[in-house]
């Protein structure tokens, strides 16, 4: 069977080459009937420069072999019908043996060049073909953030340039992932005996009928490339040994390129990548809750002590009980700033929008501070009818619970904090302004820096510097801005959280049925 | 001690925190059971109605999500998660599971005391029959379908009205926005929250007494909605010294 095949390719080629031929006559012969014509009506003499034209496209359509045989032809076709005496394959005048012979020369040294000219042109079009696989690869090495990505596109770059099936296997990725292409049992075997680098240089399995399969290690120095099983289709067994070398010729190519590219490097830094992840996230929550759990006994305790009927009566002791409260009160917002740092920092914040109130944020926030508030004026200004924002409304939250931390930190008792919220220009502005400390231009320009305390304040406020940080990150997250002003040192500072309104693209309620 | 005191289970395996509820509680007229695992807190409440469970999260056998699952399928006892977890898909997750409130660790033996006697007052009226709900000024007519305001009725569409009934009917919890949505628009909505902002501003403009600044419809950011308690709302109204000005 596969002899017949064999055959039959040979067939092929052959039957394109007597096409070209049959063409080429065609040519010569549609050439010699124009000159003819030519010379019956204005007399003209020798043509046979003519027969350049059907030696050109021969030889840069299909070859010189089609080029020769136009030469040749454009030849018997002058002597026969140009060169006296006429209709003989004789020629009388030795100028125009001579002229003939020129013409031979220069048809072959003309079909060469074209002909070379055409292998430039095929080679330039692989070549750019190869050089864009290449590209791509290196393009999705670059976008690859995990190692199974980095494998996906091992596996894709080595299909494009084999132009075949194939399966890679390594760091558990393997046939599973590949419903279109069932890899055998067999295919398997090798495959897990090449990993553990028992094979040699590969092994051949044929696997039912049609089906050969090439089993390598993409690179013999380094196994993090992993194993591929390459499907070679209904292979001709002579033919095997010719595709091994050119598969090999590729993998030490894709090996090169791979090793060019860093990319043994990348997977290691991408698995170290999950792993430090993996290790912070574990980190948080147990830091969270080991920190948070005595907390809870602690402020828990403290409010069952301020209660209790037997302190009713001993203001001192009640005075202690709360005090216990508020510090455990104040730890535990001091640990909720650390988690919220280190979530900012390691992962970016991934806020879970949904269409949210202004005026809920900014009770839902007071509400928070209420103890801290106790003792400031609160003036509210928030118009009715404001637009609903679409943003993660507990980060909005966080941030204004900083902001209103920051106003109660830097201004005396009874001062007055006032907020406030607009609507305009595709934007919803809250506004926090206290008769605090001010800002001098140097902390204007430094206060959003992580761990950065004013130094005039670093003596009688405590803090960790990270809360307008914090509060930042929150509002960018959420594709706003945090803007502070104030006229100066002991004058009030205004903090405003400025919002996106996406007006336009608030749905409408559908069948309210209740207007 | 008192024959009708009510009961309440306490899971957790901090000794510490099992320790400060049970003072808080008894010394507030509860009597008081505690469990140190899933499975012990199960049998408990199998063994003897309890009048509410409060449930931590982390608990050495299973997950407290489990225990709030297993008893939901066969008691509407009420039940309160108490945890460290904070986040708030967390909350609508439990709530949904069938837990009745969230208290987030640390908390004040107040808030926890207010969220337990709500419960316990809902879980009254449910077997008395009782078909008003009080809300500050407010009083909700389950059984003649009547909103009034200071004795004044109020005239409410029929879905601001389902709105508010959904929310009496769990007075003093939070409900989650899906569920509010499904009540009142169906599953198709689960997603259209600002259908639910919508209503809600519409509802709190007849309802509240100053709608600008609500304090009987009362939003829990990122989870949903709650019918504030009497105790909560005055103590709300006390703390509250906000001078307001009008644009």
């Amino acid at each position: 069977m596969d002899r017949t095949m064999l055959q039959r390719q040979k067939f092929a080629g052959l039957r394109r080459e007597l096409r070209a031929v049959l063409i080429t006559l065609c040519l010569v012969a549609a050439i010699t009937a124009v000159l003819y014509l030519l010379i019956l009506t204005t007399g003209l003499e020798h043509g046979s420069a003519a027969y350049l034209i059907p030696v050109l496209i021969a030889a840069m359509r299909w070859g010189i072999v089609s080029a020769v045989v136009a030469a040749v032809c454009g030849v018997l076709a002058s002597a026969f019908f140009f060169y006296p005496p006429l209709y003989s394959f004789r020629i009388k005048d030795p100028h125009e043996v001579l002229n003939l012979v020129l013409f031979v020369v220069v048809a072959i040294v003309v079909s060469q060049l074209a002909s070379r000219l055409r292998r430039q042109l095929e080679l330039a079009r692989r070549r750019e073909i190869d050089l864009r696989d290449l590209y791509d690869f290196s393009r999705r090495l670059a976008g690859a953030f995990d190692v199974s990505d980095i494998h996906a596109a091992i596996e894709e770059h080595l299909a494009a340039v084999l132009q075949c099936g194939v399966v890679l296997f390594a760091g558990g990725r393997g046939a599973g992932q590949r419903k279109d292409l069932p890899v055998p049992r067999a295919v398997l075997d090798e495959v897990e005996k090449c990993a553990a680098g028992r094979a040699g240089a590969g092994a051949v399995i044929t696997a039912g009928e049609n089906e050969t399969w090439l089993v390598r290690a993409v690179s013999p120095k380094n196994s993090e490339f992993g194993v591929v099983a390459i499907n070679l289709g209904p292979a001709p067994p002579d033919s095997i040994e010719e595709f091994k070398v050119r598969t090999d010729a590729v993998l030490t190519d894709a090996a090169a390129t791979l090793e060019r590219l860093d990319v043994a490097n990348a997977i290691g830094e991408a698995r170290m990548r999950a792993q430090a992840e993996q290790l912070r996230e574990a980190l948080i929550e147990s830091v969270s809750h080991e920190l948070r759990t005595p907390l809870a006994s602690i402020l828990g305790a403290a409010t069952v002590l301020s209660e209790a009927p037997a302190l009713q009566n001993e203001a001192k002791l009640k005075a202690l009980a709360q005090d216990v409260r508020d510090e455990a009160e104040r730890l535990n917002n001091d640990i909720q700033n650390l988690l919220d740092a280190t979530r900012i920092s390691s992962e970016g914040v991934k806020p879970r929008v949904e269409w949210t109130e202004p005026a809920d944020i900014i009770h839902s926030a007071l509400d928070r501070c209420r103890v801290r508030l106790a003792d400031r004026r609160i003036r509210l200004d928030i118009p009715p009818n404001l637009p609903l924002i679409h943003v993660d409304p507990v980060l909005v939250r966080q941030a204004l619970v900083q902001i209103l931390d920051n106003a109660v930190k830097y201004s005396h008792t009874g001062s007055c904090v006032a907020i406030s919220a607009r609507a305009g220009n595709g934007h919803l502005t809250m506004n926090v302004s206290d008769e605090g400390a001010g800002l001098t231009d140097n902390e204007q320009a430094r206060m959003w820096d992580r761990f950065e305390r004013g130094e005039r304040h670093a003596a009688l406020t405590g803090g960790s510097g990270l809360g307008l940080w914090i509060a930042n990150a929150f509002i960018a997250a959420n594709g706003g801005v945090i803007r502070a002003s104030s006229a100066g040192v002991d004058c009030g500072t205004t903090m405003t959280i400025e919002l996106p309104v996406k007006q336009a693209t608030v749905p409408q309620l559908e069948g309210d049925d209740d207007e | 001690m008192n024959e009708n005191a009510p009961i309440v289970l306490v899971v957790d395996d901090e000794l510490q925190i099992r320790r400060f509820l049970r003072t808080g509680f008894e010394l507030n007229g509860f009597v008081v059971h505690e469990a140190t695992t899933g499975a012990e807190a199960i049998r408990s409440a199998t063994l003897q109605p309890m009048d509410v469970i409060l449930i931590d999260l982390g608990l050495p056998d299973m997950d407290g999500a489990e225990v709030v699952e297993r008893v939901r399928s066969w008691s509407t006892v009420p039940i309160i998660v108490l945890s460290v977890r904070a986040a708030e898909a967390e909350k609508v997750r439990l709530l949904e599971l069938g837990a009745d409130d969230y208290v987030v660790k640390p908390f004040g033996m107040a808030e926890l005391l207010a969220r337990v006697r709500g419960l316990l007052r809902r879980q009254m009226r449910a077997v008395s029959g009782e078909p008003t709900v009080r809300v500050g000024p407010l009083t909700i007519d389950l059984a003649a379908r009547a909103v009034l305001l200071n004795d004044r009725r109020l005239a409410l569409t029929p879905k601001e009205y389902r709105l508010l009934q959904v929310l009496a009917q769990h007075v003093g919890n939070v409900v989650t926005h899906q569920h509010l949505l499904k009540e009142v628009w169906g599953s198709v909505h689960v997603h259209d929250t600002h259908y639910l902002r919508i209503f809600v501003r519409k509802l709190r403009q007849k309802i509240e007494p100053d709608p600008d600044s609500p304090r009987i419809l009362v939003t829990e950011l990122g989870v949903g909605y709650r019918l504030a308690q009497p105790a909560d709302s005055e103590s709300g109204w006390a703390a509250s010294a906000v001078e307001k000005t009008s644009p």
